[in-house]
């Protein structure tokens, strides 16, 4: 046995574990455990939102599209991680544009604030609110595109204030201050922890045949996105 | 029957840096192309899930700031897989000083990206083994330790390449006239 044998063996080895692990893993991550919100440890559902397609717990401000699409895709983001940013300000975009405007897609926004972002909390707080006076999209597009900015000063209030209405504004400060949108919240980030959601953005479709969910972890390009949404939302 | 040959401290070197590296360079490529979305079966899946992590990476390298987008584009999709290769070969031992030198400019690249992003304050994630994991003085004292062991590999090697084979025969001891 000389070293080149050895080293061979090695070789031989570690593309055998590689194959292995590839090709008899279980396969894909779809769990086969659930829908969102169907868990064994189901909290009562928070009032106010409603169930589509078998996804439950939806705050229907803060989703788009038509409730009978194909398919459900739900996106858990935290308003300070830079690769929901990018998702949002390259991906979502098209995805409204091309699946949820023409009724393929019913997309939900759900908040899962990360600890480590001390103000990513505060954002979600007020973008949820913004929701509930129908000023979602112009919010969030203004969080995401301004994150650097608020992220370094804790100026949430101060960037929505700047693309509302002193008007609305007011009833988003009112939202807010009544504290009652954060258990919308609270639920998303439970909801998150149960399927786990690891890290943010992950995304998950559902379709109507009842089969698991399709996940998608971190950022992904509109182009390979769609290669996959054509695939399921036919 | 052949026999080994001669142990001695310098090749107990090369031969841990080179199994070191090479299994880091394997796991980085391969944690890069099938992390985090490991979606195996059936092959549109496969093909989905690679190409998700690999545009995951591209905008981890893109948040540097370094380079354009056709760089970026060019470096997601070349250099997960020219990490395993070089990880492999490493681990063969073929053409062992070529490697060695190309792995150190590698680390030392990356090491300086690292360093820059750090002292930048840039809120970004390494990039480094597909996970996310934001740019701390863990990441610095990790990657510059892979650095070191790149450097010593390097070194040791081409001192290796000056000495004698140690099968070579000896050399003839001149004729007196």
């Amino acid at each position: 046995m000389n070293r080149r044998f050895i080293v061979r063996a090695m070789l031989l080895g570690c593309l055998s574990l590689a194959s292995v692990h590839l090709l008899a893993s279980p396969g894909n991550q779809k769990s086969p455990a659930k829908r969102t919100g169907v868990s064994s440890a189901a909290a009562p559902a928070v009032e106010g939102t409603i169930t589509v397609n078998g996804v439950t717990d939806i705050d229907p401000t803060k989703a788009f599209g038509s409730r009978n699409a194909p398919v459900v895709m739900e996106i858990y983001s935290d308003f300070q991680c830079p690769a929901c940013k990018q998702l949002f300000l390259t991906t979502t975009q098209r995805v409204m544009d091309n699946y949820v405007n023409t009724g393929k897609i019913y997309l939900v926004h759900r908040d899962f604030p990360l600890p480590m972002h001390a103000y990513s909390r505060v954002a979600a707080i007020y973008s949820r609110a913004a929701a509930h006076i129908g000023k979602c999209e112009v919010v969030e597009q203004a969080l995401f595109e301004n994150q650097e900015k608020w992220e370094a000063t804790g100026d949430v209030k101060g960037t929505v204030a700047a693309v509302l209405s002193p008007a609305d504004m007011k009833k988003v400060q009112a939202l807010v201050d009544s504290k009652t949108l954060e258990a919308l919240i609270d639920r998303d980030k439970q909801l998150g922890m149960n399927i786990p959601v690891n890290q943010t953005p992950t995304s998950r479709l559902y379709t109507r045949d009842g089969q698991p969910p399709y996940p998608v972890i971190g950022y992904v390009s509109f182009d390979v996105l769609k290669t996959l949404l054509d695939q399921i939302a036919k | 029957m052949m026999e080994s040959a001669p142990f001695n401290y310098r090749r107990l070197i090369i031969l841990v840096s080179r199994l070191a590296l090479a299994g880091i360079f394997i796991y980085a490529g391969y944690s890069k192309i099938f992390y985090p979305n490991q979606m195996f079966r059936p092959v549109a899946l496969l093909k989905f899930s690679v190409l998700a992590n690999l545009s995951n990476f591209g905008n981890q390298v893109n948040s540097y700031k370094l380079l354009p987008q056709a760089g970026v584009d060019f470096v997601a999709h070349t250099l997960p897989f020219a990490e395993i290769m070089i990880g492999l070969l490493l681990l063969i031992g073929w053409r062992l000083r070529i490697w060695a030198c190309i792995v150190t400019l590698l680390l030392l690249s990356f090491f300086a990206m690292v360093t820059r992003a750090y002292i930048l304050h840039l809120p970004i994630d390494c990039g480094c083994f597909g996970k996310p994991e934001p740019v701390t003085s863990f990441t610095l004292l990790r990657d510059g330790s892979f650095l070191l062991l790149a450097c010593l590999l390097t070194f040791f090697v081409f001192q290796e390449a000056r000495k004698p084979h140690p099968w070579a025969a000896p050399a003839e001891a001149p004729r007196s006239a």
